[in-house]
């Protein structure tokens, strides 16, 4: 459980997000989510948005969007209406959400002491993927990492000056043919090394293209080994991946 | 069953989850040793764990059930010197983000990234697209509105991850109220 000392904050990493926040400060401030004072709330969480303490910058625009809910409530607290009992008010609303989300983070809790035990024991299963043996490592990669990778590339031989203008025409088969004798030579290539040797965005698009098509007809796999890391072109040969 | 017999298919079960490289279905290794009743092979296990544990302590492998299938897994306490005989550094946990992801799959499923974002207060791409890399939850359909988005449900890894033999030893939401009231408790005496 938290402990919260006067004076004394300990800075955990960052808030996973507005509702994560939120459930600090209505913690921090002893009250109950069903009797929150908003106002109080409100003031506390647009000074954590400004101080950007603990505030992920990549989830910026999701704490702003819990910051307008929350200025959106003060404002129709402060001008009086009619309250229409068929319709959600955007606070009861606000309630529901952080009554679920304290929910989740106790599941979260629960799942993660499970993690904890479970990491503890080993299984030949994770023996093999902790290896770095290369049979074992292989996993497939999906056409979208493969796309991306590839954007990234275009992206970076757009901004080379290219010497000459290249005529030639590239056909798919042809390409095929050359991919086959690369790979009868040297048994797999990285598909980064690959495309950066290429010398222009057409002979690249048509060498991406045959290496869609051909992973597409199992003529070839491509494997990435680890997250985030090259991705290595094989032949297809049965066998090879076991999932 | 002489404890001869017991013995040796110990033994036989031992060496056939030493194989195996995932969980194997009890079903299997019954109908293999020829046993009909449930009760008499949950004799043999219960002899096997209390092998593993009490008579022999000092053995590195336990039975595990998990998953719908039996294992052998390595025993906790020997956790730290493994780690330092296959010279690995840290084993990867879950994120926060992907653990939250992962309790509204759990408790939901099948669920949409709109429910699990909108649930969570943050656009949660990341984590499901990791969680899907990771095989914890897989695409079980596409709901019927708008936009067909997928639908997401946790996996037979999911289980093996956790340690658990099916959803249902997951503890209800009720029960989770009460277990962690429990625990709250004290604090508001302090």
């Amino acid at each position: 459980m938290e402990i919260e000392i006067p004076g004394y904050q300990v800075q955990t990493d960052f808030f996973e997000g507005p509702l994560d926040l939120l459930l600090h400060l209505i913690r921090k401030n002893k009250m109950k989510i069903m009797e929150i004072r908003l106002s109080q709330i409100t003031a506390e969480y647009l000074a954590y948005l400004e101080s950007k303490k603990g505030i992920n910058p990549s989830r910026e625009s999701d704490f702003l969007m819990t910051a307008a809910t929350l200025i959106y409530i003060k404002s129709r607290s402060l001008l009086p209406k009619p309250e229409n009992p068929a319709e959600e008010s955007p606070e009861k609303q606000l309630i529901h959400t952080l009554i679920e989300y304290e929910k989740i983070q106790k599941i979260s809790k629960m799942l993660q002491d499970m993690e904890y035990t479970e990491l503890l024991l080993w299984r030949r299963l994770e023996m093999n993927e902790n290896f770095t043996n290369r049979e074992y490592a292989l996993k497939e990669v999906s056409a979208f990492q493969l796309a991306e990778i590839f954007f990234d590339i275009v992206k970076k031989k757009e901004n080379e000056q290219f010497l000459y203008i290249s005529s030639k025409n590239y056909s798919i088969a042809e390409k095929q043919d050359e991919i086959f004798s690369l790979l009868e030579k040297s048994g797999y290539f990285d598909f980064s090394d690959y495309v950066a040797k290429l010398d222009s965005i057409e002979e690249i698009l048509v060498s991406f293209f045959t290496l869609l098509e051909m992973i597409k007809r199992h003529l070839l796999i491509a494997v990435q080994e680890q997250l985030f890391g090259t991705i290595s072109i094989y032949k297809n040969e049965p066998g090879k991946l076991d999932n | 069953m002489n404890p001869e017999q017991i013995a040796r298919q110990i033994g036989l079960i031992e060496a056939i989850l030493f194989v195996s490289k995932e969980p194997v279905a009890p079903g299997r290794i019954m109908e293999f040793l020829e046993i009909k009743d449930i009760e008499e092979f949950e004799i043999i296990l219960t002899a096997m764990e209390k092998e593993h544990l009490q008579d022999r302590p000092d053995r590195g492998l336990l039975l595990k059930r998990t998953g719908g299938g039996l294992q052998l897994v390595t025993k906790p306490d020997l956790y730290d010197e493994l780690k330092a005989f296959f010279t690995i550094k840290q084993s990867t946990k879950l994120t926060i983000a992907s653990l939250e992801t992962l309790s509204i799959v759990a408790y939901r499923q099948p669920a949409t990234l709109a429910e699990i974002s909108d649930m969570r207060g943050v656009n949660s791409t990341g984590p499901v697209k990791s969680l899907l890399q990771k095989k914890l939850i897989k695409i079980t359909g596409r709901k019927k509105v708008p936009g067909l988005p997928a639908l997401y449900a946790t996996t037979q890894e999911f289980l093996v991850y956790f340690g658990l033999n099916d959803m249902s030893e997951l503890p209800s939401l009720e029960e989770l109220t009460e277990l962690f009231e429990e625990k709250e408790q004290p604090s508001l005496f302090k």
